[in-house]
């Protein structure tokens, strides 16, 4: 069965669907540094010495929005295997 | 002579014991704990220094600084105290008065009763009525405050507990009188005016202090140093073990630095003592044994400021190897790659260029070359993706574009990669692809292979530095199970992606079967089956590296829309409609100025933290997990000694 959708509205769901992708994983990352970022300020503060690899703990949960924005991109740019659904 | 890493001696071998201070150590610690408390009260803070002095003047001009300047600027400092603390209790007293202003009374009139209970305090609701009920026999004064009123009740003593009981009833909240005399009013402005006469008293101890700062600065500071120094050096034997007859010292030292220590130790005591290397065996099993032998990281001129990041992680081993380098290689190219825009480059080095003679601390200043030798990398990038303060912006102007006829060709052919060109050179590269246009497209695919490119070479070298540390540390199961299937783990993924999109079956075989092995080879590894659950993070490794062309495009489009903004929606909007640059009104194009500048000057602010923080990450989480600080990091090389930075050599 044949999804019948013109190719404008299409892209604009594919657009719809990237910006959610790197928003949602945006949140979601900026959650998850939210709790770290707490700590790492706490000891820190105690040791100074601490600072370089409380940034790297911190800054772990930033991949998540880089796959947020892989997906986005695959969506936007790499679109074609879904133009087979859409009917002329 | 700072040559010597000393290591403290712990005092468990029963023959030696642990040494004790020498010469005028508790005066030294005396006078400088002395020092240091002045130079709290002075406010004192350790600056780069404006003069230097000789030891001789320290000695001479000491007695006198720590003395009678010392016991002046503590004079000072206390009486301020004690001003302050006056001027606060007088402001308390003016606060509780204040609220009695309202009532008809003179001060002496709430005290001194012996059959009279007072109230006196702010209620909520009218109590005379409630009062009289309680003691037929009183006084009630009320006067209205700003948001309540203020009443003062005189009742017979033996009623108190009676009336006290209505009062609460209204919500009476008590007012405590103090004991003056006189007219209220009086009494406050008598209170002012004592505050305004400390006060007085008080600025000019406080521009005393200031002078006797300005003045001494650089002394106090020297001495502080000399003071530091003395201590150091009087109490280093606590460091050292001990016998009756003699001691030993035991420490680090740079190889080729041995025959200078030696023949100075042994000019400066005359024979009487033996300098000795413990043979190279011996040593190697120290480091076995996880002794903390220090690292004194050894770099050319140029890469020393990348040492700063390596240390902000860990200092490294004894036995590893030391990735400064590395960083210096790959962290200005990063850098460059995403913020990648001439005019943004050439203004964080102006500003860089301003900084440096502002900020002279060491820390400060390795930091600073760090961006500066990223920002010369933007530039260069910025002529590879023709950006000058983003597309759309002076690029155009200073190097022209290409013509519209030749845009709308390119886009049909799917070639597209930007319009800009290198004045009269127009584009080169293969296809034209320079000037590339990030927010092309076709662009943005070529970035992301690139950045994954980047990333796998990041990572291999990564990958390939564990090994040889592993191998150096004699752990060849870790090295051959852990470490090299990452390696092919990750550029096999690569060749075996490259071939999908290219199209070349074979590649992706070629790239499966090894992505087989190297599963094959985690799982025989030290962790067993567990090591497999590694596999999504070599994975997202190498996504990771997106960011690389990620951030990049946020500050373009940042650019690209504060561009957009002034010339093409605020000048013609603010110019009734006006689409020509030469009809847009004053008022139109000093507005659309303010955004751009505004606008741009949040992204290049943006634009020296996401360039320096990300690649940051890439190296700390991505690269150096590969290979780095396995064991927890070293010890640095810190040789006996102090620097003079006061104090004339």
């Amino acid at each position: 069965m044949a999804v019948v959708a013109d190719a404008g509205s299409l892209y604009g769901l594919l657009a719809v669907g990237a910006g959610l992708a790197t928003g949602l994983a945006g949140i979601g990352a900026g959650m998850g540094e939210q709790g770290i970022g707490a700590a790492v300020v706490g000891v820190v503060a105690e040791e100074p010495g601490f600072l370089g690899k409380g940034l790297f703990l911190m800054l772990l949960p930033e991949t998540l929005i880089i796959f947020g924005l892989a997906v986005s991109l695959i969506l936007m740019f790499a679109w074609t295997p879904f133009a087979g659904i859409v009917t002329p | 002579m700072r040559l010597l890493h000393i290591v403290n001696y712990n005092g468990n071998q029963p023959q030696f014991e642990i040494g004790k201070p020498i010469g005028k150590a508790k005066e030294y610690s005396e006078d400088l704990i002395k020092l240091r408390s002045i130079t709290r009260y002075l406010d004192l803070k350790n600056k780069a220094p404006d003069k230097t002095f000789p030891e001789s003047q320290i000695l001479s001009e000491m007695d006198n600084l720590l003395n009678n300047v010392g016991a002046d600027v503590i004079a000072t400092y206390e009486r301020i105290t004690a001003i302050e603390a006056e001027v606060k209790s007088k402001q308390d007293l003016i606060r509780s008065l204040t609220p009695l202003a309202v009532l008809p009374l003179p001060l002496e009139s709430y005290h001194g009763y012996d059959s009279l209970a007072t109230f006196v305090g702010t209620v909520a609701t009218p109590i005379d009525a409630d009062v009289a009920r309680v003691s037929p026999v009183n006084e009630i004064y009320t006067g209205s405050a700003k948001n309540a009123t203020q009443v003062a009740v005189f009742v017979p003593a033996d009623k108190a507990s009676e009336v006290s009981a209505v009062l609460s009833e209204h919500g009476f909240s008590e007012t405590s009188v103090p004991k003056l005399e006189g007219n209220v009013d009086s009494a406050i402005a008598a209170q002012e005016s004592s505050i305004k006469t400390l006060e007085a008293e008080k600025t000019p101890l406080l521009k005393k202090l200031a002078d006797i700062k300005k003045q001494h600065e650089d002394l106090m500071l020297a001495t502080d140093e000399y003071l530091s120094m003395q201590t150091q050096k009087t109490e280093a034997p606590l460091r050292f073990a001990e016998t009756d007859n003699a001691f030993v010292i035991d420490g680090y030292i740079p190889s080729d630095q041995f025959s200078r220590l030696k023949s100075e130790l042994e000019s400066a005591a005359g024979g009487k003592l033996e300098v000795s290397l413990i043979a190279d065996k011996e040593a190697e099993e120290l480091v076995e044994k996880g002794e903390d032998v220090p690292t004194q990281m050894d770099n050319p001129s140029l890469v020393k400021p990348y040492e700063l990041i390596t240390k902000l992680f860990a200092i490294p081993e004894y036995k590893e190897f030391d990735p400064s380098l590395l960083i210096f290689v790959f962290f200005p190219i990063m850098f460059g790659m995403i913020l990648g825009d001439v005019g943004y480059g050439i203004m964080i080095f102006l500003v860089l260029l301003l900084l440096k003679k502002k900020f002279r601390t060491p820390g400060w200043q390795q930091l600073i070359n760090v961006v500066m030798i990223g920002s010369v990398w933007a530039t260069i990038f910025g002529i590879f993706f023709g950006e000058i303060f983003g597309p759309l912006g002076l690029w155009g102007r200073i190097m022209g574009h290409l013509p519209e006829h030749e845009i709308e060709l390119a886009k049909e052919a799917g070639l597209y990669f930007g319009e800009g060109v290198f004045g009269s050179l127009g584009r080169l590269g293969p296809l034209g692809i320079f000037p590339l246009d990030r927010l092309a497209t076709n662009a943005v695919l070529l970035l992301i292979g690139t950045s994954i490119f980047i990333g796998v070479i990041h990572c291999s070298v990564g990958s390939i530095l564990g090994i040889k540390t592993f191998l150096g540390y004699g752990e060849k199961k870790h090295a051959y199970f852990e470490k090299l299937p990452v390696l092919l783990f990750q550029v096999f993924l690569t060749i075996a992606l490259l071939g999908l999109i290219m199209g070349q079956m074979w590649m992706v075989a070629l790239g499966g079967i090894f992505i087989l092995v190297s599963m094959v080879m985690l799982v025989m590894g030290p962790e067993g089956p567990m090591g497999l659950a590694h596999v999504p993070f070599y994975l997202s490794n190498l996504v990771s590296y997106l960011r690389l062309l990620a951030i990049g495009l946020a500050s373009v489009g940042l650019a690209y829309a504060a561009n957009q903004l002034a010339f093409y929606v605020i000048m013609p909007m603010l110019s009734g409609g006006a689409k020509d640059s030469a009809e847009f009104t004053t008022l139109a194009i000093i507005v659309g100025l303010l955004v751009l500048v505004s606008v741009h000057f949040i992204n290049l602010l943006l634009g020296i933290l996401s360039p320096f923080m990300h690649p940051l990450r890439l190296h700390y989480v991505e690269m150096f997990t590969k290979f780095y600080s396995n064991k927890g990091g070293g010890v640095e090389y810190s040789p006996f000694g102090h620097v003079r930075r006061f104090l004339k050599a």
